[in-house]
Parts: C-alpha cells; structure tokens; sequence
C-alpha cells in the first residue's frame, strides 16, 4: 500500500521523495518590489556620494587623522566620560534622594530633575556659562562669618567648566530617573528579606537593591553614555573646541564645510560603535545571576553532594 | 541580655488605612514553644508574624520579644520607635522564612547564608564560610553552596532561606506559610527540616496551612479569622476537639 502510493506521487509529481521535497516561502510581488526599490536606492545614492566631487573625500582622509581633530576627539572624550561619572554619581544620590520617606528630601529630588529634564540641555549650557551675570562672584567660607574667599565667577566658568556643569547637571537628571527606575524593578520580598536580616540602609542598598537593580540600569545607562557622546557636540557653542567646534574652526578657514562634517560624524559614528561593544558585555555580566549556568568555581572547598545533582 | 526566646502581645492592633487587620490580639508564647497560626487567607495570620519581626509596626498594644518592648521603648506616656540601629539588632535575634523564599538572587547559596553574619554582624569571612557549609549540611543541602537560588528548586531555596535565618542564631523562627509556594512533592522536604528545628528547642512561631504538621509538632495552636483570635490552646487538642463554630467549619473544610 505504501510503496504503491510512493510511487504513485512520485510517477505524478516529479523524481524527489514528496516527503523530502523542501518547502519554500511564499514571495508576494512587493517582496520583488522592495528588493527592486531597495538595490536601485543603494545604487544610486552610492554613486552620487562617490562621484559628487564635492564630497572631497580626499580632504576627508586628509582631516580624518589632523592634529586638531584628534585634540578635539580626546576633548569630547574627556567631557563624555567625566560628565557621565559626575552624572552618574549625582544621579545615584539623586535617586536615593527621592525615593527617601523623609517628603522634603524627596520632593526637592523630583523638583530637580523637573528642572533639568523640563529644560532644554543647550539652554542649560549657555546659562552657566552666563552664570556670572547672576552671580559675580562665588563665596566660600563660613556663612555670617568674614571666614572665606571670593572667586570671580567669570574666570571659575570657563568655557570647559560651564560644559562640564551644564552636561554633568543635566545626566545626574537623566541618571537619577534611569537608577531609580532599577531601584523599583528590586521587589519587596527583598527589601524585608534583608531588613529581616537586620541589615543596615546602606549596606542593604550596597549588596541586595544596586546590584539586583544593575541589569535593569546598564542597558539605559549605556544609552546615555552614547548619547551623551554625541551630545557633546552642543557645547561647540560655547568655543569648546571638542571635535565638532574643531572641524568647524578648520572649515571656517578652508570652506571645506561638508567634508569636516563628514570627518566628525565618522569619528562619532566610530566611537558610537566603539562604545556599544563594553555595554553588551556588561550586560551580559549582569544578567548571569538569571543564567542557569554556574558560576566559576570560587575558592571554597566542596564536599560531595547528599541528594541528587542538579546536572 | 535578656536571650529567652518569648513573645508576649497584648491587646495589639493594626489598621491598613480604614481596614483593621488586628483586632486586640493577645498572644502569649514559652520560650522553646513551637506554636501554629491556622485561618483563613486574609485573618491576619501573616500580619501578626510581620510585626514580631517589626516588616510592620503596631498601632497600639504592647509587644515584647525576647522580653523586650519590639522597635519602641516605653516612657511614662507614650512608646517612642527606636533608631534604625537598635531595631535592627533586636531583628537579628528574629529569624523570618517568607513564603516566596526570597533568597538575594545575585548571591550564591553560600554567600546567602553568609549574608547576616558577614554583611551584619562582621564575622570573619571563613568562619562564616564555615558555618555556612554547615547550616547548609544541616538543612540536606551540601555541596548546593556555589549554585545560585535560580539553580535550585522551590524546596532546595527555601531550606537555604531557612539556614541563611539559623546563621544569625536567632532565639525565635518565624516562619510565614514556609511550604504554600512549593509543589506537593518538595513540602515534606521543608518540613523536614522544621520538625528536626522544632527538636532542638527554638521558639517557632508558623503560619500554616499545613494541619498534618501543626498536630505532629506543634505544642499551641492559635486560630484567627478577621483579626481575632478566635480559639487558642494546645494544638492537638484544638484540631481534635475545636470548641468555637467558627474553628469546626474551618477545620471541616481543611481536614
């Protein structure tokens, strides 16, 4: 019977076995289509871009390297990684701040990060460096004291310092919403299970909420880091002469404009890639409490197992 | 100090908001006793372990453990809470079992069980390593201290909730419904474990809705509905012969 209706569908259906025929998609007309659309698009657009000669690619490869553009790249690293660690740091305290049970100290929280986070960071920027117009000079000392000394406000702000603040103020904002947030995620069964413990805040924040609230925060910080990097950009405004100020001060002098574009937005794009290869693998770290593997083994000597192994 | 195990309410109550939970409970617990809290979802039972252990404070009553008034200290008008350092050192001397385990799961089982003495007391790292493989050797499961809570089962994470709580030497074991979130077949493996506690002498207090263990362990029984304590006495006595209606229509339909 079998062998009868084998060859019976193999006599009628071509020389291949029916049961091992592959099974192939169904490609609809706009598949074709959008293949069709895609390639030509890529074509074209490729071709304009290689043979505009107003792209200059050679004035691009000549600047990519240039002195003062890597000078402008280590700026905008620097800015990036002090005013993340600085953000990072104030947000933390910010989130704890505002999840405290003492109101005041959690509405002055929320009050802050309204304000920052309600306010455009380009505005931001350029108010503290005008911060001199409101306040000449910055006092420190004792307050209803002659203790203390005056700083000139002018010369504490300088171009770098007011992006630093500016920046730094503005991702603490950020941060302290992003933490918090991960500081939620830990659910309440632990918060007793350590205070039954008798631990302290701190410790219960240190060793049982921030690192269960880590898997939750590493992969928004990450995208914080990356857009800070190319937030940066903004405080060209105030003559920082990060990557961005520094290509446009060489085409202000050349009028090679697209082509120093196109030098910076590569190396954002660079280190935009450069950047999103630690963060996967911090992810990875902090997920593998949830990972069923075990850990490798750590220095504590094992006696044999009483009951059945889990492997 | 006062280390003796005893736990004395009076007259507690506790409201949610407009809800009362504890409705003028008087509990009165022997250093060494094993008692059981049976009723109903939502009679409080749970309430009245939270509060020993202070995750809840009480309105108003008194409430002494280990012979001390629990989070306040009395003046000649009113119960003034105590810093979070004295409240947390009387919590040490309470070991709580909650019924979702809630084992820190970024910590080893190990590390777990090391948590209290290490992160709290400030043992020494290997004496505490120490007494981990022990407590957990005690508990069934050596060899289990380098698998992470996830890698274990229900039964397995909650006998190491009940080491991580035995690590900090408590007087008193609370333990809140231990065997509810565990299949059938890992129950008798928790319970195990807390009858061989039950032998050597800690004050338990359980909530449970384990009728089997509460006759076979248990010397007092206390059964609550709606914030009362409807029916207290010694456990077998109560679940063989319950002298308030409300304790035989609950029994009648859990037996």
């Amino acid at each position: 019977m079998v062998t009868a209706t084998n060859k019976e569908s193999r006599t009628t259906m071509g020389s291949i076995d029916a049961a091992l025929k592959p099974r192939l998609r169904l490609r609809t007309r706009s598949e074709y289509a959008g293949w069709t659309l895609s390639i030509l698009l890529g074509i074209g657009i490729l071709t304009s871009v290689l043979t505009n000669p107003n792209f200059k690619w050679g004035v691009v490869a000549q600047y990519f390297t240039h002195e003062s553009i890597l000078r402008g790249l280590m700026l905008t690293i620097f800015l990036t990684v002090a005013s993340m660690t600085l953000g990072t740091l104030l947000g933390l305290g910010l989130a704890i701040m505002r999840s405290s049970h003492v109101k005041p100290i959690a509405i002055a929280a929320s009050i802050y990060i309204t304000l920052f986070r309600g306010t455009p960071v380009l505005v931001q920027l350029i108010f503290w460096f005008n911060i001199s117009a409101l306040y000449p000079d910055l006092s420190i000392g004792i307050p209803f004291t002659d203790i203390g000394t005056k700083i000139d406000m002018n010369a504490l702000m300088a171009p770098i310092t007011a992006a630093l603040v500016g920046l730094t103020l503005n991702e603490a904002a950020y941060m302290a919403e992003i933490i918090r947030g991960g500081f939620s995620s830990v659910s309440k069964g632990q918060i007793e299970a350590a205070d039954s413990l008798g631990m302290s805040a701190g410790t219960r924040m240190r060793k049982v909420i921030i690192p269960q609230a880590m898997p939750s925060i590493i992969p928004a910080t990450g995208n914080q880091v990356i857009g800070m990097f190319k937030g940066t950009s903004l405080v060209s405004v105030l003559g920082v002469a990060e990557l961005l100020q520094s290509a446009q001060l060489i085409y202000a002098r050349t009028y090679e404009t697209i082509p120093l574009l196109l030098v910076a937005s590569l190396w954002y794009l660079v280190m935009t890639l450069l950047l999103s290869y630690p963060q996967s693998k911090l992810e990875q770290k902090y997920s593998r409490t949830a990972s069923r593997l075990p850990r490798k083994a750590k220095k504590v000597v094992l006696t044999e197992p009483e009951e059945g192994n889990l492997r | 100090m006062s280390t003796d195990g005893t736990i004395l309410a009076q007259r507690i109550r506790k409201s949610f908001g407009p809800k009362t939970v504890l409705k003028d409970i008087d509990l009165e617990i022997a250093s060494g006793e094993i008692c059981c809290i049976i009723g109903p979802s939502g009679s409080g039972k749970s309430t009245v372990l939270r509060c020993i252990n202070g995750l809840e404070t009480v309105d108003s009553g008194v409430l002494k453990v280990n012979g001390e008034d629990f989070g306040y200290y009395e003046t000649d008008t009113a119960y003034h809470a105590l810093p979070p350092k004295k409240l947390a050192e009387q919590r040490t001397r309470v070991g709580m079992v909650f019924q979702s385990f809630n084992l820190f799961p970024n910590m080893t089982a190990n590390e777990n069980v090391m948590s209290g003495p290490v992160l709290v007391k400030g043992q020494d790292k290997k004496q505490a390593i120490k007494r981990a493989h022990e407590l957990l050797a005690s508990v069934g499961l050596a060899g289990f201290g380098d698998y992470y809570p996830a890698q274990l089962s229900g039964g397995q994470q909650q006998r190491v909730a009940i080491a991580r709580s035995l690590a900090m030497d408590p007087e008193i074991m609370l333990f809140d419904e231990p065997t509810s979130a565990l299949d059938p077949e890992k129950v008798g493996e928790v319970l195990a474990v807390m009858k061989d506690l039950a032998k050597k002498g800690m004050t338990m207090v359980v909530v449970t809705h384990e009728m089997g263990f509460a006759r076979e362990v248990a010397d007092s029984l206390i059964f609550m509905d709606d914030g009362y304590v409807i029916e207290r006495g010694d456990a077998r006595e109560v679940l063989s012969n319950p002298k308030e209606a409300r304790t035989q229509a609950f029994l009648e339909q859990v037996l």
